[in-house]
């Protein structure tokens, strides 16, 4: 099935409106003692996760808003937040 | 030159019959061979504006009351209001003299001669755009006239659909000018099995006012 997003403005969209902005990956690291492996690895590396993870994506042909959604990675499909931290919180 | 020109980024190939002088643009009045819709009007010569405010709620551009739901638009007086987002409104003048200039207060830009503005109206105006875009323009869940803000023959556009009526529908688009040729060329190549056809400056008026 073909990947829909919802946009916070706009509502559910094709998926092919937007462009993926990676993982969400927390805030970024503060500056004072940063070693450049650190900021490397929080640059570069991914989770890669099979499953749900939390991602940014930009509605590129509408609104022009960045935020995050849930998304399972092996079904390709959108999750609700709520459902999706359920998710997460079992697997842990 | 003693006086500027405005130049329509819109160009059809159609001669018009009867031209007007208006601010500075040339404004087409009436084409030859218009048919019997549907029509693609020409509008970029209507005054349009961006106001962008993190206050919106406190705002009343023209003294109209900003819609509070993105997405949805309100017609007041001949001026379109489109809630874009949470700090973001775009305004149309669809009708009078088109001289209504930037109001002196802060937050607006002009956006006139950096977007092409066309109007798609008549019947089967939704069977040409359903040929140009995945937008559904016949969501129930939608009250016009309602703002979408997405692809449309694959560029980025903001289309208010101000009328689903049959014989009455109608929206209105724009997109970057840089777009203006090629967008008109694709609509025109999709409109061509049902008859449309480019139309001046009147055909919109008389079916604005019928709204």
């Amino acid at each position: 099935m073909a990947l829909t997003i919802t946009c916070p403005v706009c509502g559910k969209r094709n998926g092919y409106e937007f462009k993926f902005g990676g993982e969400e990956k927390g805030p970024r690291p503060e500056e004072k003692d940063l070693t450049p492996k650190a900021w490397c690895d929080y640059v570069h590396m991914n989770q890669c996760v099979a499953g749900v993870q939390k991602e940014w994506w930009f509605h590129k042909d509408g609104c022009g808003s960045w935020f995050t959604i849930y998304r399972d990675t092996t079904t390709n499909l959108e999750k609700e937040a709520g459902l999706a931290n359920h998710q997460e919180a079992d697997k842990s | 030159m003693k006086e500027i020109q405005r130049i329509s980024p819109v160009e059809f190939k159609t001669s018009p019959l009867k031209t007007e002088k208006r601010n500075n643009w040339e404004v087409v009045m009436e084409y030859s061979g218009e048919g019997g819709g549907p029509y693609l009007v020409d509008l970029s010569h209507k005054p349009r504006f961006d106001l962008q405010d993190a206050g919106l709620a406190a705002r009343k551009p023209f003294g109209i009351g900003i819609p509070e739901t993105f997405g949805s638009s309100v017609l007041e007086n001949g001026i379109l209001v489109n809630r874009m987002n949470r700090t973001q409104v775009s305004l149309y003048c669809l009708t009078g003299q088109d001289n209504t200039g930037l109001p002196d207060e802060p937050g607006f830009t002009d956006v006139t001669e950096s977007t092409i503005f066309i109007a798609l109206i008549g019947k089967e105006v939704f069977s040409i755009c359903e040929k140009l875009t995945a937008l559904d323009f016949m969501n129930p869940e939608r009250k016009t006239p309602f703002l979408y803000q997405g692809p449309f023959s694959h560029v980025p556009c903001q289309i208010v659909t101000l009328s689903r009526d049959k014989e009455t529908s109608g929206i209105l688009l724009t997109c970057s000018r840089g777009y203006g040729r090629d967008m008109i060329h694709a609509v025109l190549h999709a409109g061509e099995e049902f008859s449309l056809k480019p139309a001046g400056e009147n055909r919109f008026t008389s079916w604005i006012k019928n709204l």
